[in-house]
């Protein structure tokens, strides 16, 4: 149960309690000002029982609390991590000079910060598009689409394997980055931190990352869609109209998207159905997100 | 009478009541220094008064320091003379008077007038071109830094000086302890506690034995008095102070100053991650306790175990000590080779930092081989350490040395890219970690990056996007 909490008082998660009210005040403001909904009616919309006991939340919890279980197993990806960062350190022995003179520790923080970023959003980018695009993978990762109601917990809704998919991914990219970085500056990487997380993690978050998985279409202007993917975007990416299919699977730039051809632009007043084509009542049964229909 | 220091000094009468009271009432109070043990033999009649006795294993160590000194200086005839000659007028030139750090011995006969050669490992030495015996191993070297100047050979990277210090560390002062007194030697046949060592000798068998032993460790006798940093301070003759514990102003070479490997642990310890220096010397001490309290009737089987077991502490500790100097000087040669390789894509001159590349990786293939001469069987482990190291430093065109010929002239053949046996420097400190734990790891060249990713790594998550 530690873990579980973990999610809710880590700011390197983004259910951190913080990003939570940040997310709601970015939200009432959106919907107030823009959206010109009465307050009560945004609050109350917080607290509905419609979308918090509806059996697509009920879903999302089951899964949350069956992955604590699963992701002890991956204890040993998590150990492996090091063997695979000596390896890559090693390896670059091999293409590159090693550099004796350092270059001011700011720079480095700034470059390792940058770079780890980067490669970590481009490689979620990625992983997403396949889990989409490879059929096999698809039949892990619609345990997350089956999703009817968002929530900021929907994050955690998850098929096991994927989430195992997920760290691997990270486990690859992190190896990578310290791998490369600590063979060009040594001791000198460090990252930029705010309350011991990323600072680039802690601002998007921040900004409302959690309002991905809700109903307020909160959009930007169309040019900064095409670099950074807003909230909306996300909901179009879950929307059950077949012209959102495989679209807008970045994570926090909408940069890859535009490279690969999937991303769309949110729309004015976009009022969207999340979920899958014809889904029956019975995908949000735990036997069906886990093993599937 | 060595262990005088509490009655040479004025000590306030309350301090020497409490510690009276304090060591009486105490069931296992007992001594920390390593000297005055009695003579337990029943008929000895001699005029010696205690049984304690190793100085020919300390003229050893002064032979070995003096040794590293001549190698400099290209001299055959000395180094052979030190080496394996008999005369008790050699003088000791290292470690010699310097400053108040006052040396009470100034020739190897005041101490025991021995030699090197006959206490040199006979054996195989693995890792060294021409199947050589340790002697031999000792004569190429000798000649080969004779050719050279100052006992290097920048051609082939060759220091001399340190691979003949370091090889013989292990060849004579740790083979015979680990492998002849702390071995065999504890066998209940072989010179048993019941007798004297040898006619007229003031010690039994058993004693002079594990004295001997202690003798080749080269720890002054009041380690145990001592912080590892005290007896570092007194190998690099910093500390008089703490070297005379008998107060006569002057640093006997017997049981005052620390050479060898001791000096090593000490280096080590220092840090403040390891205690090999004091586990290894108290390990002695129990040891010599167990032999002493039988009073000079034969070890029983037991009595043989326990001791065998204080034996396998030192033993263990002490390939531990040489496997951190391994560590530490594959780390030393990988830091050269970075800063090799950027001058020379610079256009710089390399010859300063060159030195220091053949000089460490000196002490990396002494050391090496200092390990792989316990008498014990290293398998898989020495056939890797050997493959990593090679026979001599990556050489500019990424050659190595890789034999002999017969007029024992090194050959030279391809090897590793520059990259790669930095690489190779890499696998030999996961190597000491693997096989033999150590701890101090003294210029671990990957301890930052495993820091990184305990701090940095990625950790478990089931967040979707």
């Amino acid at each position: 149960m530690t873990d579980f909490f973990a999610n809710f008082l880590n700011p390197e998660k983004r259910l951190f309690v913080g990003y939570l009210i940040s997310a709601a005040f970015i939200a009432v403001i959106w919907l107030r000002v823009i959206n010109k909904k009465p307050l009560t009616e945004i609050v109350s919309g917080f607290f509905s029982t419609q979308v918090w006991l509806s059996k697509s939340a009920l879903a999302d919890y089951k899964l949350m609390v069956i992955n604590q279980f699963f992701i002890k197993i991956l204890a040993p990806i998590l150990i492996g991590q090091l063997a695979l960062t000596v390896f890559i350190f090693e390896n670059m022995h091999f293409i590159f000079s090693r550099p004796s003179s350092s270059i001011p520790v700011w720079m480095v923080m700034i470059i390792f910060t940058t770079v780890l970023f980067i490669l970590d959003d481009f490689s979620r980018y990625f992983l997403h598009r396949l889990m989409h695009r490879v059929p096999i993978l698809w039949r892990f990762h619609k345990a997350h689409h089956s999703a009817t109601n968002l929530t900021p917990l929907t994050v955690l809704r998850t098929h096991p394997i994927e989430a195992i998919l997920f760290s691997l991914r990270a486990v690859i990219v992190h190896s990578l980055c310290l791998g490369v970085c600590f063979f060009f500056f040594a001791e000198s990487v460090s990252l930029i931190e705010i309350f011991g997380s990323s600072a680039f993690v802690v601002i998007f978050h921040s900004l409302g990352s959690n309002l991905r998985h809700s109903h307020v279409n909160l959009s930007y202007w169309s040019w900064l869609e095409k670099i950074l993917v807003s909230p909306a975007q996300h909901q179009l990416h879950h929307s059950i109209n077949p012209k959102h299919y495989d679209c807008n699977f970045g994570a926090v730039l909408a940069v890859w998207d535009n490279i690969g051809g999937s991303c769309i632009v949110s729309e004015k007043n976009q009022d969207i159905k999340f979920g899958l084509k014809d889904q029956s009542e019975n995908a949000h049964k735990l036997k069906n997100l886990i093993i599937g229909s | 009478m060595f262990n005088k220091r509490l009655t040479a000094k004025a000590v306030p009468l309350t301090v020497v009541l409490g510690s009276a009271i304090l060591i009486s009432s105490s069931a296992f109070a007992r001594s920390n220094v390593y000297a005055d043990f009695p003579i337990t033999l029943k008929d000895y009649s001699g005029s010696s008064t205690t049984s304690v006795s190793y100085k020919g294993q300390m003229a050893r160590h002064a032979l070995e320091s003096s040794l590293k000194k001549l190698i400099s200086k290209g001299d055959m005839s000395a180094m052979q003379s030190y080496f394996s000659g008999d005369d008790a007028n050699r003088a000791i030139i290292a470690p010699a008077t310097k400053g108040d750090f006052v040396i009470k011995q100034s020739t190897i006969g005041e101490l025991s007038n021995k030699n090197l050669s006959g206490k040199t490992y006979k054996g195989l030495v693995p890792g060294w071109v021409g199947s050589m015996t340790g002697p031999e191993v000792v004569a190429f070297m000798f000649e080969k830094a004779a050719e050279s100047e100052g006992g290097y050979d920048p051609s082939h990277a060759m220091d001399y000086t340190q691979l003949v210090s370091k090889f013989l560390m292990g060849a004579v002062t740790y083979n015979q302890a680990v492998d002849n007194y702390l071995d065999e030697k504890l066998e209940a046949d072989n010179k048993p506690n019941n007798k004297p060592y040898k006619d007229g000798a003031a010690y039994t068998g058993k004693e002079h034995v594990w004295d001997e032993a202690f003798g080749y460790f080269g720890a002054p006798a009041h380690t145990l008095t001592l912080t590892a940093q005290n007896v570092y301070d007194i190998a690099k003759q910093k500390d008089a102070a703490v070297a005379d514990y008998n107060y006569d102003g002057k640093v006997d070479l017997y049981n005052e100053m620390a050479f060898g490997h001791a000096y090593y642990a000490s280096s080590f310890d220092k840090g403040g991650k390891t205690t090999y220096l004091h586990d290894i010397v108290g390990a002695y001490m129990d040891g010599r306790d167990l032999i002493t309290s039988v009073n000079g009737r034969a070890l029983s089987d037991s009595e043989r175990n326990e001791l065998k077991g204080y034996a396998q502490t030192i033993k263990t500790n002490w390939e531990k000590v040489i496997a951190e100097a391994v560590f530490k000087y594959a780390g030393s040669t990988y830091k050269d080779m970075m800063k090799i390789e950027a001058i020379l894509e610079s256009g710089g001159d390399v010859s300063k930092e060159w030195r220091n590349y053949s000089k460490h990786w000196g002490e990396l293939k002494g050391f090496a081989l200092a390990l792989q001469v316990a008498g014990k069987d290293m398998g898989a482990t020495s056939v890797k350490l050997n493959r990593l190291i090679g026979y001599s430093p990556l050489l500019l065109g990424n050659t190595q040395v890789t034999g002999i010929d017969s007029n024992g002239e090194y050959i030279q053949s391809d090897s590793e890219t520059w990259g790669g046996y930095m690489v190779h420097m890499l696998k030999v400190q996961n190597l000491m970690v693997d096989e033999f734990g150590v701890v101090a790891r003294s210029n671990d060249q990957t301890a930052g990056l495993s820091d990184l990713v305990n701090s940095l790594g990625a950790k478990s998550s089931a967040e979707n996007d």
